[in-house]
């Protein structure tokens, strides 16, 4: 016995296909939004504050690059203004040799370059995060080329100046006034390069990032070259409070 | 003109589904990309990343108001305002490079304790990050670059011994913030076993005497 005609059959058919295709849509887009976007609002939260910083990474950068593009041309109004006499050519000088000495000016010799990236963690340990690079080690380098002779540094291409700070977040190293960097990092500086080299060969320095090489297997490696190139600082050299006598 | 209809719908179908397909794949990897920036970076850190970001880019934002302020002045003025401007650039940056004495606001920390280079190093650092705009460490100027090391007679700066009994370090610079952090910093101290005795004192006004000597590139060529 046959419940249905063949034409009513075949038109029976429709819903069915059109409610299995329809359950397979809501299903592959449940399954690609629950790979997508972990289910919590935390994530929410995380997304809002990632955008957040790019947007203020991204105002970071503009003052930068109007910082360096404003001292640019005032360094050649003044040049051109202090061609006029003789004194103000050398005075004009003087702050040109303080400018670069202050890392305003971009800088180039032979030198070091040292690169330091992270480890690997102790699996037995999860917490213990020795194997990661912080601010301080990046500071004892800086300081150790500074030891060997360093006459400028800049960490992946953020330069330091005399009143550089480094700080650390999370897992990001903030120097100045600048954007946070992650390893691995790039220090490079300009100097006597054996002097630089013997210091970082020396087994008693850098005593903790080495003992940490060995344990976690930091990375930490050095490369002299005939020619580096720095680029100029680009933050804030701001003296408020301090009066020069 | 029915066998045109006949190639014409398959080819419009074929492109929306491209155009759809080409649609969902951008979707689909910028969402992955987000995810993945996701997994580096907990709330609380983003957090004080933000924080600091806005402080950073408040101060990015004076400093261009200066320079800009600077640069107009320059236009508008003839020679005797790029005398005037080249005069005061000289002087803020004999302050930053340590080669000017300074007086100003500041704090004076003095730590009784057998302190190594590495602690003097972190000491500075701190109280740059709290705001000093100069430093001296037991009567030396000191600035990013300032070599502090351990030698077999105690603790040198810039290859002069110096001894800290105790160490008195100096600072000038934001008198709120310093005084945080020079609080921050002796507390701090306090539960080092090595340290017998840490404090601080604000002043309105402090000078530091102390200069560096000016130190020509040898290596280093200004472009």
């Amino acid at each position: 016995m046959r419940l249905r005609s063949p034409r009513l059959a075949r038109l029976g058919w429709y819903p069915v296909m059109a409610a299995t295709a329809l359950a397979f849509g809501f299903f592959f887009a449940t399954q690609l939004r629950s790979q997508l976007i972990p289910p919590s609002a935390q994530v929410a939260r995380n997304q809002a504050l990632i955008a957040t910083v790019q947007s203020l990474e991204s105002q970071n950068t503009t003052y930068r690059d109007r910082i360096a593009a404003d001292r640019a041309d005032i360094s050649s109004l003044e040049a051109a203004a202090a061609s006029r006499s003789a004194s103000s050519r050398q005075l004009a000088l003087e702050v040109a040799d303080l400018r670069a000495h202050a890392g305003l000016t971009r800088l180039h010799g032979p030198g070091e370059v040292v690169t330091v990236g992270n480890g690997k963690p102790n699996p037995a340990a999860v917490a213990d995060t020795s194997y990661l690079v912080g601010f301080e080690d990046i500071q004892d380098v800086i300081n150790l080329l500074y030891q060997g002779g360093a006459e400028g540094v800049a960490v992946n291409g953020r330069r330091i100046s005399p009143a550089s700070r480094l700080a650390g977040e999370g897992e990001a190293v903030v120097i100045d006034q600048g954007p946070p960097l992650e390893a691995p990092f790039s220090i490079a500086a300009i100097g006597n390069r054996g002097e630089m080299e013997t210091l970082l060969a020396d087994g008693s320095s850098l005593g903790d990032l080495k003992s940490r090489q060995r344990d976690f297997q930091l990375q930490l490696a050095w490369q002299g070259s005939g020619d580096i190139s720095l680029p100029a600082y680009d933050s804030s050299l701001d003296v408020t409070y301090a009066n020069g006598g | 003109m029915a066998a045109e209809r006949s190639w014409r719908t398959p080819l419009v179908v074929g492109l929306v589904v491209l155009l759809v397909t080409a649609l969902t794949v951008i979707q689909v990897r910028s969402q992955a990309q987000v995810a993945a920036s996701l997994a580096g970076q907990d709330n609380t850190s983003l957090a004080f990343l933000i924080d600091d970001l806005h402080r950073s880019n408040d101060q990015l934002a004076a400093e261009q108001l200066t320079l800009a302020g600077q640069r107009d002045a320059l236009i508008a003025g003839g020679s005797d305002a790029a005398d005037a401007a080249l005069q005061a650039e000289a002087q803020r940056l004999r302050v930053v490079e340590g080669l000017a004495a300074v007086t100003g606001p500041g704090v004076t920390i003095s730590i009784d304790a057998p302190l190594n280079e590495v602690d003097l190093q972190d000491a500075v650092n701190n109280l740059r990050l709290g705001g000093a705009e100069a430093i001296t460490v037991a009567g030396r100027r000191v600035v990013m670059g300032s070599v502090i090391m351990q030698t077999e007679g105690g603790i040198s700066i810039d290859g002069a011994a110096v001894h800290g009994g105790p160490w008195v370090l100096e600072a000038i610079g934001d008198p709120q913030q310093l005084a945080a952090t020079a609080d921050e910093m002796t507390r701090t101290l306090r539960a080092d076993p090595r340290v017998r005795s840490s404090s601080y004192q604000a002043s309105s006004t402090l000078s530091l005497t102390a200069v560096l000597t000016p130190r020509p590139f040898v290596y280093a060529i200004s472009q």
